[in-house]
């Protein structure tokens, strides 16, 4: 372990749990201004946290531990995941135990948490969430790991910062049809992890088209707070990842000249700048698009698979 | 050292099986429970020095007439000996309290069954092996068949289990006979010198038919129809021995005999392998999705779990064809890790399930839940076990998930053409597979446990005694041991692996796993102390403060009532639907109108039945042929005993006449 | 051109060109499918481009130029007129759904790689190397043939096919004589002249386009 890889990913943590709110407020700023509202403003999301965190908690009838537990491990397994992922640094001192199926796996440990709290509720609309949660997530299980397959054939290695670093230093390979096609797959599985639109739609409040607002209905006041803050930081490591395997540069990478003080500051910013891209992208997007059906999502998560075997194909085909 | 253990282990079996018959009716469960525990400790002993370096043979000549008995336990034995051995103290343990209720018959032959499953992997000749194998199997039979006094259905499951068990000795015997006839001999030595030199037919044709044999024991597509009818009706603990260990000898089977005597083979073998591995793991996980009942649940995730095993043990069998030795003892440790998992969290699994079932007197999940207050310890047991079995991090699938993944993704380099066609399909079967076991066991979980009792009887469940909480606690910390410290056992399947593919360990490292030759690695123990620092710092930081109790958002239509929680059946309705082409499942709407007019509805009543397409498809035909050759010979037989003896004088004759003819 | 440039465009145009037959599966709306179809000669003429630039042959980057034209621009004009002005706009229900469509197109590329690698084996070049890309296309394109209902649809499908097999001569062996790819094209032409005719009569008769409707056409 250095202490500059320490030092990383403690800066990645902070980062991702100071600027995820953030995130969420710029990428309601922009649908608000592309709608032609005038939004919120992008601290919103951290002046709601603030608001909920001092409400009183609340224990909702018949409902057990694992109720009060999960909003804790959710955010727990996304805070491990920020300080897993290379978002500033490959160094991690945790990159190692960690490659992208743990970390995959890991965000889905979060999601069971949270559908086992909603099923804990005993009412239909937890039941229904964590049901819908559970098919998206079985359905996106396969098309991460072929993505993973096709990323890893070029490197030999499962581990994101291997993948990482060796996108930095081949970026020719960054715009390969393996990557290309693999993105588009994984392009998808973000969305669908994170609940956007068209698979989900994280402002809808009614009940019947809610996956995951459906499973945390009765979360109130600090427990919805970290159910809010970790659904965030998610959405952030995730795209942040996402912006990393395919356009890594500005890392600070373990082998780089630069002294990890001034590698550092420089990575973090670069790094808010590509999310708050591919957010504010994301978020345009949603504006011209609608949700789809319940039951057309899995053509959508279908075709996201095709795309990640296709990506693997091509990693041999055009070998 | 390793014999004097092992010849412990059969004796306190074979000590147990006398008192579960001769002991005073008090103390028979707790003297065969323990006898049974005893057993099994033993046999993880025995097992345990086998892998740590002392291998044992020995040659009974007067054992059995004719053949003599030939034991041998070397590190791949050893290995499934250990497993089977914890499993048994495991199951033993919780007989003492659980078997009570139960007949003299259970508590006789459940160490009986114990010990020959001890005896298979330690067998090395056909005879003993194959005496063993049916010593196992009528014992399981027997077990299956425990409760046919109080349910029609579980004759019918024995029937099955009967009939398909039956079949695979058939199979395993025609595999191995003619493989020793065509070796001249029937040690397990000579088999092993002959293996190679044999013709290519006569290899394939024994490999298939020791494959078909094994595949019916482990519940292999399409092979498996007796494990989701005989497990929900055989005792907890019998459940847990037979889910557990005895699936696992088939796999053991497959290894010794493809890996070991034949010495690999080509291809089309393991192709054939890892498809009856993929078929076998989807098919049975999308069955476990649907399932209502929970140890039918559970016997189709052990269907999925040895799929996954197969797809293993046929990667590694390609890889080995094609010469990548490093990269095919790394399938085969993942393979052989993960049938110890299995078996770690399919005990907890079985003997949590069981005591819901004698708790709340009903193992449907649509009848269960909220158990979580009323059975606290059973809850976490189950949970430990959902969670190794929904292979996440923190479980001890995981760990051997990640080590096949690795594998597969590795192996598309090596091995040409079908190499680089099947990875990739083999990864997504893997990864759906995983996706799915995470629905199920959420469900299984979260239905079962959570929430509001759904039923009288739910609501009125206690806590099971000591005895059968103990014996899931144990297996529930060697599920936790896996999955946080896998290093523990890593080695010793390591040293078992290489009786089958010679090389360096695959895998090693204590907290972080390292692998030969792949540049991955993975710390099970850091992601959890990292997960609990995490968790630490957000108790802290999120202040513990006093609950206000308050009313559940019910749209304001007053309290809820049980009857509209979400039950299994809803949970895993899009997933059926999803999912609607494979299963083919049979759902019907009927809409009463009331009486005045056709526009307002009494009652809609909605019908949902997934039955195992395959057994319909498959087995019925061939049960209906059968029924139509027997229909056939009972008009043969029209009660006159002057036809009978016609028929012998007419068949005493014709062979006569061929003989007069031929010579 | 450099080496390693031209690996990536050919790589990428091969990659646009099976993506845009695996979205022709995915789409219902038969006017996207058009587009699709239309992006996807556009790949193909990039292809050829790529390929005739790469060997300085000018012959071959005309070629190109006019296959773009024809199966960019020409045929998805005529396709698109055949488009009704209203109503069955959509491949409502094909005989396999979609999402499983998408599945078999997925083992249909390993098929393709696995019946092409001995062919690759002939003469590994990159340009063989991306040959499993077009025969997947043409499997693609009779899968589209054989499961979808609207003509309009089936047309598509036929034209996969031979964009397909124009794409593969040109991968395996590196250009086909101008005299015969104009032949081809011409054919192509024709038959979707006559198709277009054909569609027009089944709307007129039977109201619409559905094939299952020729069914009726036996007895």
């Amino acid at each position: 372990m250095t202490p500059a890889g320490a030092l990383g990913a403690a800066a990645q943590v902070v980062l991702v749990g100071a600027g995820s709110p953030l995130l969420v407020g710029a990428m309601r700023q922009v649908r608000a201004r592309m709608e032609g509202r005038a939004g919120a403003g992008v601290a919103q999301p951290w002046r709601d946290l603030r608001k909920l965190l001092r409400k009183e908690a609340i224990a909702a009838d018949g409902t057990g531990p694992l109720f009060r537990i999960a909003p804790l491990v959710l955010a727990a397994t996304a805070l491990v995941a920020a300080a897993v992922v290379p978002i500033a640094t490959t160094a991690s001192p945790l990159d190692g135990s960690a490659d992208l199926f743990a970390v995959t796996a890991l965000l889905a440990l979060g999601t069971v948490a949270l559908a086992l709290g909603g099923l804990d509720t005993a009412t239909a609309f937890g039941g229904m969430g964590a049901s819908r949660e559970m098919v998206v997530l079985a359905l996106v299980e396969p098309t991460i790991l072929l993505s993973v397959f096709a990323l890893s054939g070029r490197v030999g290695s499962t581990d994101l910062g291997a993948i990482v670093g060796s996108a930095l230093h081949r970026p020719e390979l960054v715009v390969s049809p393996v990557s290309l096609l693999a993105a588009v797959a994984l392009a998808v599985v973000v969305i669908a992890e994170t609940g956007r639109i068209p698979v989900d739609n994280p402002a809808t409040h009614l009940e019947l088209t809610m996956i995951h607002e459906a499973m945390v209905l009765e979360y109130a006041g600090p427990d919805l707070a970290l159910v809010e803050w970790a659904s965030a930081m998610r959405l952030t490591v995730l795209l942040g990842l996402f912006a990393n395997l395919f356009a890594p540069w500005g890392i600070a990478d373990a082998s780089g000249a630069m002294p990890p003080v001034i590698a550092l500051p420089i990575a973090m910013a670069v790094f808010t700048g590509k999310v708050a891209l591919l957010g504010g992208a994301l978020a345009a997007g949603e504006v011209f698009m609608a949700k789809l059906r319940m039951f057309r999502v899995p053509e959508l998560l279908a075709g996201s698979f095709v795309m990640a075997l296709l990506a693997v194909a091509a990693s041999y085909f055009l070998a | 050292m390793t014999a004097a253990a092992f010849a412990a282990a059969l004796a306190l079996g074979l000590l147990g099986a006398l008192a579960g018959m001769a002991a005073p009716r008090r103390v028979r469960p707790f003297v065969a429970g323990s006898c049974t525990a005893a057993s099994g400790g033993a046999g993880v002993v025995a097992g345990v020095a086998a892998l740590t370096g002392h291998p044992w043979t020995a040659w009974l000549p007067h054992l059995l007439p004719l053949a003599g008995t030939r034991l041998a336990i070397d590190p791949l034995g050893g290995l499934f000996i250990a497993v089977t051995g914890a499993v048994g103290v495991c199951a033993g343990v919780y007989g003492i309290a659980y078997a009570r209720p139960l007949g003299r018959a259970v508590q006789a032959v459940t160490p009986l069954f114990l010990a020959a499953m001890l005896l298979v992997p330690a067998a090395a000749s056909v005879s003993t092996f194959l005496l063993a194998w049916e010593l196992m199997a009528v014992a399981s039979l027997l077990l299956v068949l425990a409760e046919h006094r109080h349910r029609a259905s579980v004759r019918e499951a024995g029937l099955w289990y009967a009939v398909m068990t039956q079949a695979g000795l058939v199979a395993l015997l025609g595999g191995l006979v003619g493989f020793a006839a065509a070796a001249h001999g029937e040690s397990f030595a000579r088999l092993r010198e002959a293996g190679h030199a044999l013709s290519p037919g006569v290899r394939a044709a024994v490999f298939l038919a020791v494959f078909a044999g094994c595949a019916s024991k482990a519940g292999i597509v399409p092979l498996h129809v007796w494990l989701p009818r005989a497990h929900p009706e055989a005792p907890a603990h019998v459940s847990a021995l037979m889910s557990a260990a005895m699936v696992n000898l088939g796999v053991y089977g497959v290894v010794r005999v493809g890996f070991d005597l034949l010495g690999g083979g080509p291809v089309w073998w393991w192709l054939v392998v890892l498809a009856a591995g993929a078929a076998s793991a989807l098919y049975g996980i999308l069955q476990a999705v649907v399932a209502t009942g929970l140890k039918r649940l559970l016997a189709y995730s052990t269907c999925e779990n040895m799929g996954l095993v197969l797809i293993g043990t046929g990667a590694a069998g390609l890889l080995a064809h094609a010469g990548a030795h490093t990269l095919a003892a790394l399938a085969l440790t993942a393979a052989l890790l993960h049938v110890v998992n299995h078996a770690a969290f399919k005990t907890v699994l079985f003997l949590a399930a069981g005591s819901v079932v004698r708790a709340a007197g009903t193992g449907n999940l649509d009848a269960l839940g909220g158990l979580r207050t009323r059975m606290p310890v059973t809850t976490v047991l189950f949970g430990v076990g959902a969670l190794g079995a929904s292979a996440l991090p923190l479980g001890s699938g995981f760990v051997s998930e990640w080590l096949l993944l690795q594998g597969l993704i590795k192996a598309h380099g090596s091995g040409g053409t079908p190499m680089a066609v099947t990875m990739p399909l083999a990864v997504a079967v893997v990864a759906l597979t995983a996706g799915l076991a995470v629905a199920t066991f959420v469900k299984a979980f979260g239905v079962g446990f959570l929430a509001r009792p759904r039923s009288d009887q739910a609501g009125s469940a206690a806590e099971v005694p000591d005895a059968m909480l103990l014996g899931g606690a144990l297996a529930a910390a060697c599920c936790v041991l896996l999955a946080l410290v896998p290093a523990a056992v890593v080695p010793g399947v390591a040293r078992a692996v290489r009786v089958l593919v010679p090389g360096p360990d695959a895998v090693t490292g204590a907290a972080t796993l390292r692998l030969h030759g792949v540049a991955s690695t993975l710390s099970p123990l850091w992601i959890a102390v990292a997960l609990a620092v995490a968790l630490a710092v957000l108790r802290l930081g999120v202040a513990r403060r006093a609950r206000r109790k308050a009313r559940l958002w019910d749209c304001g239509m007053g309290p809820l009532s049980a009857r509209m929680e979400y039950t299994a059946t809803s949970f895993a309705e899009p997933l059926q639907r999803v999912f609607e082409n494979v299963l083919a499942p049979e759902t019907g709407v009927h809409v009463t109108p009331l009486a005045e007019s056709s526009y307002l509805v009494e009652r809609v009543t909605y019908r949902a039945r997934v039955g195992d397409r395959i057994e319909r498809r498959l087995y019925r035909p061939v049960i209906a042929a059968a029924a139509r050759c027997g229909e056939g010979a009972r008009r043969l037989a029209n009660g006159s005993v002057h036809r009978y003896l016609g028929y012998g004088f007419c068949a005493f004759t014709g062979v006569l006449i061929v003989l007069a003819v031929t010579r | 051109m450099n080496e390693s440039l031209y690996v990536q465009l050919l790589d990428l145009a091969c990659g646009a060109f099976v993506l845009a037959a695996v979205l022709v599966l995915w789409r219902r709306d038969l006017g996207a499918i058009v587009r699709l179809f239309a992006a996807q000669g556009f790949a193909l003429a990039a292809l050829v481009v790529v390929l005739g630039a790469h060997d300085s042959d000018a012959g071959l980057v005309a070629v190109g130029v006019a296959v773009g034209v024809l199966r960019a621009v020409v045929l998805p004009l005529l396709l698109r007129r055949a488009l009704p002005a209203g109503g069955e706009a959509r491949e409502t229900e094909p005989l396999v759904n979609v999402a499983a469509s998408l599945l078999v197109a997925a083992l249909l590329a390993l098929l393709a790689y696995a019946v092409t690698r001995p062919v690759v084996a002939l003469e590994p070049s990159p340009a063989t190397h991306a040959a499993p890309v077009a025969l997947t296309v043409v499997l693609i394109g009779f899968f589209v043939l054989a499961t979808r209902r609207r003509a309009l649809a089936q047309v598509v499908g036929f034209l996969l096919v031979d964009n397909g097999i124009t794409a593969l001569a040109f991968l395996t062996t590196s250009g086909v004589p101008l005299v015969v790819e104009l032949g081809v094209s011409l054919d192509l032409l024709l038959a979707v002249l006559v198709l277009r005719v054909l569609t027009a009569r089944m709307r007129a008769a039977f109201g619409g386009t559905d094939l299952d409707d020729l069914q009726e056409l036996r007895d």
